[in-house]
């Protein structure tokens, strides 16, 4: 189930993050696995099990195109990223945005707190 | 020397929409089944991941899907005056081979069909007399219902994760669907696709023109989704490459990512790819089938493969070649009227108009293989009289675009050159700028309109090609001059800079270019053998055990796409098979 975030300081508090540019810390990964819905046709969680996308096992404090086994595209493999939770926060909000020409097929996950859901599942789920 | 195999309990021919639903159903039954399948396989993260999937070349000039017509086509003619030569390049359809068949590369247009089909000629007959109908249209109800493959439609649209609005819920007619839809028992599994401009001004063009349009419903994932069988699909991108290409976002309803997979990880399954099935065998007193022959065609090597029952589930049009080849079933005559197999070949007819906004931008390299809004004012409507205008059937009509490529689609308004110069600036122009209103339209069954076997022209394996005889009659000409006049008067009433007006397609058929892969119709259903090939479950009245699942099966071609019900009867036929006929293996319905 998806918590209400309405009114003001909820909304103040995001748009802070936001312009500071920091992932939110306060995601609930019991939220994250359903938005990992958007990212299961292509990723799995398991180690060295690679679909469209690489194996997520481990993404996090990885390397961006470090798996031996997966097919990144160049602008990834030169990206130089460390995928740290802020550096997901910020490639999932808009992956053309911030590595232009990765091949992944997604639209982007407008929501910061949908992101932060979907980094704590990750940081559980994959590791 | 073929070498004969262990027997099966069903062998499958062919592995797209139909072959992946039986498969997977009969092997969850507990049926020990094998899929034959000429093509290749083909995964999206193997074959339609980024970048190499964007392929104009590949894909749409070189047809990498699609069936290789140096190892086996057809010929093909207008009349039975005609001699008839065979078709070298693809062109006029596109039939898949590779596992999934054509639904890898089809756009995922999914319609329910109604009893406004399926009770065709009761209907024209009552509202506008017998003489309506011309003496050679020889359509005619199909013996089955809208209510008995209503859950069947909602199998299929819940499995291929179908993107739609309904219209009609158990009867209550819904805003913003289509209200001339038969009732349905619930919604499609996903809400709409994100509507591009073009789809936008069609929509409140329609509108303001009396008309009701509505998103049309199509198996691109309009969100991230899991189907009731846990194939996962995630989100359309709107990334233009739809209609001949795989999905590279596993957002496509294809049976390579939906059915296939779960009957590939059954036991009881197997999938042989490379092997082209030559003949079905018929058992010595010819009430049954025995199995298949097929070439593995990477080496050569034929074999024999023994089966309780044969489902033929190939391209429509290859399962009647098979049943040519295989001698089952009386071929039809169109002179005599005699014989079924071959009857009632049926295609599409269209019309389109490109219209031009001057300082519009339609950003044409985004949208999906449904990214259109439609009509059926002019189709499902049966208010719409056609009396005064003569014609059985109907077309629907929609705005938008559907895989306008990069490289292929230069819309120029007309009087353009074709090339140099002032061509490239005209190109430069109006690329942004152009949009398109087109409509599809239905075909009626025709006495002179059917397959046989070529006299002349064979394929690799030495057999004889099929021979297509077809040709637009004047119910379509009258058709197709109505769906002109109708779309020139939208166009207009939006104020185009330009437009390229549409018009009938009156000249002769031919193979050249591209109009539509649905070929419907060889062995139709029915209720009696005299006049069609298989009874209501798709079962043939000659051999008990042999099934033909497809769009073979149709007694006639409606304006909508017909994987809709191709994909209904294909379920419907699964639970005939597993309820009714592994019980009792007999004809279904007496002959």
């Amino acid at each position: 189930m998806r918590r209400l975030r309405q009114g003001a300081p909820w909304l103040l508090v995001a748009l802070a993050a936001a312009a500071a540019g920091a992932a939110r810390a306060d995601g609930d990964s019991a939220r994250g696995e359903q938005r990992f819905a958007d990212c299961v046709a292509c990723h799995s969680t398991e180690r060295d099990v690679n679909g469209v996308g690489p194996s997520l096992y481990g993404v996090l404090e990885r390397k961006a195109g470090e798996l031996t086994d997966f097919r990144y595209s160049p602008a990834l493999r030169r990206s130089g990223i460390t995928w740290t939770a802020q550096a997901l926060d910020t490639f999932i909000a808009d992956p053309q945005k911030m590595v232009p020409a990765n091949r992944m097929p997604y639209g982007g996950m407008p929501d910061a707190g949908d992101r932060a859901d979907l980094i704590a599942y990750l940081q559980k789920a994959a590791k | 020397m073929a070498t004969k195999l262990k027997e099966v309990d069903a062998v499958i021919v062919g592995l797209g929409w139909t072959g992946g639903i039986l498969a997977k159903e009969l092997a969850a039954a507990g049926l020990k089944v094998v899929a034959l399948e000429r093509g290749a396989m083909r995964s999206t993260d193997k074959d339609f991941a980024l970048p190499n999937v964007r392929d104009e070349l590949r894909y749409v000039v070189r047809h990498e899907l699609m069936q290789n017509t140096a190892r086996d086509t057809l010929t093909v003619r207008n009349n039975p005056s005609q001699e008839a030569l065979p078709m070298r390049r693809l062109g006029s359809f596109l039939p898949g081979e590779v596992v999934g068949g054509s639904a890898v590369h089809w756009s995922g247009h999914t319609w329910r069909w109604t009893d406004m089909e399926f009770n065709v000629r009761s209907l024209y007959e009552e509202r506008y007399g017998k003489n309506f109908i011309p003496a050679d249209m020889t359509i005619r109800d199909w013996g089955i219902t809208y209510a008995e493959l209503e859950p069947y439609y909602d199998r299929f649209e819940y499995t291929a994760a179908i993107s739609g609005k309904a219209g009609n819920i158990q009867g209550q007619i819904q805003p913003g669907g289509n209200p001339f839809e038969a009732p349905r028992a619930r919604d499609y599994p996903l809400p709409p696709l994100t509507p591009i401009l073009a789809a936008e001004m069609f929509t409140e063009a329609a509108k303001n023109n009396g008309y009701h349009p509505f998103p049309r419903p199509s198996a691109n994932a309009s969100r991230a989704y899991t189907n009731p069988d846990g194939a996962k699909f995630g989100a359309c991108v709107y990334c233009g490459y739809c209609q001949r290409f795989g999905c590279e976002a596993n957002a496509k309803g294809s049976p390579h990512i939906a059915v296939i997979p779960i009957a590939m990880r059954n036991p009881n399954f197997e999938l042989r790819t490379h092997s082209w099935v030559t003949k079905v065998l018929k058992d010595s007193d010819g009430k049954r089938v025995t199995g298949v022959t097929y070439t593995n065609v990477l080496n050569g090597e034929e074999f024999e493969q023994p089966a309780g029952m044969v489902l033929l589930c190939a391209y429509a049009i290859n399962n009647v070649h098979l049943m040519l080849l295989s001698g089952i079933g009386q071929p039809y005559d169109p002179v005599a009227q005699t014989g079924v197999i071959g009857k009632n070949y049926c295609y599409q007819t269209g019309s389109g108009a490109t219209l031009f906004f001057e300082g519009r931008h339609f950003n044409p390299f985004m949208n999906a293989g449904g990214s259109n809004a439609t009509i059926d004012d002019f189709n499902i409507n049966w208010d719409f009289d056609r009396g005064p205008h003569g014609f059985v059937g109907g077309y629907n009509m929609s705005g938008g675009f559907n895989t306008v490529l990069p490289i292929g689609y230069r819309p120029v308004p007309r009087g353009t050159p074709q090339w140099g110069k002032e061509w490239k600036a005209a190109t430069a122009k109006w690329y942004q700028t152009a949009m398109n209103i087109g409509a599809s339209g239905s075909v009626m069954a025709n006495r002179y309109n059917y397959y046989d076997l070529d006299p002349t022209y064979r394929n690799a394996f030495g057999q004889p090609l099929m021979r297509m005889t077809f040709d637009y009659k004047e119910n379509e000409h009258k058709l197709g001059r109505h769906a002109a006049q109708q779309i020139n008067a939208i166009a207009k009433s939006m104020n185009p800079t330009r437009l390229n007006e549409a018009t009938a397609r009156t000249d002769p058929w031919t193979v050249v270019p591209y109009q539509s892969t649905h070929n419907t119709g060889g062995t139709i259903m029915g209720t009696n053998p005299r006049d069609s090939a298989v009874n209501k479950y798709l079962q043939s009245w000659d051999c008990h055990n042999l099934f033909l699942i497809g769009a073979n099966v149709f007694v006639h071609n409606a304006s909508y796409n017909p994987t809709g019900p191709v994909g209904a009867l294909a379920y419907w036929t699964a639970d005939a098979i597993k309820n009714r006929y592994v019980k009792n293996p007999a004809p279904l319905v007496p002959a």
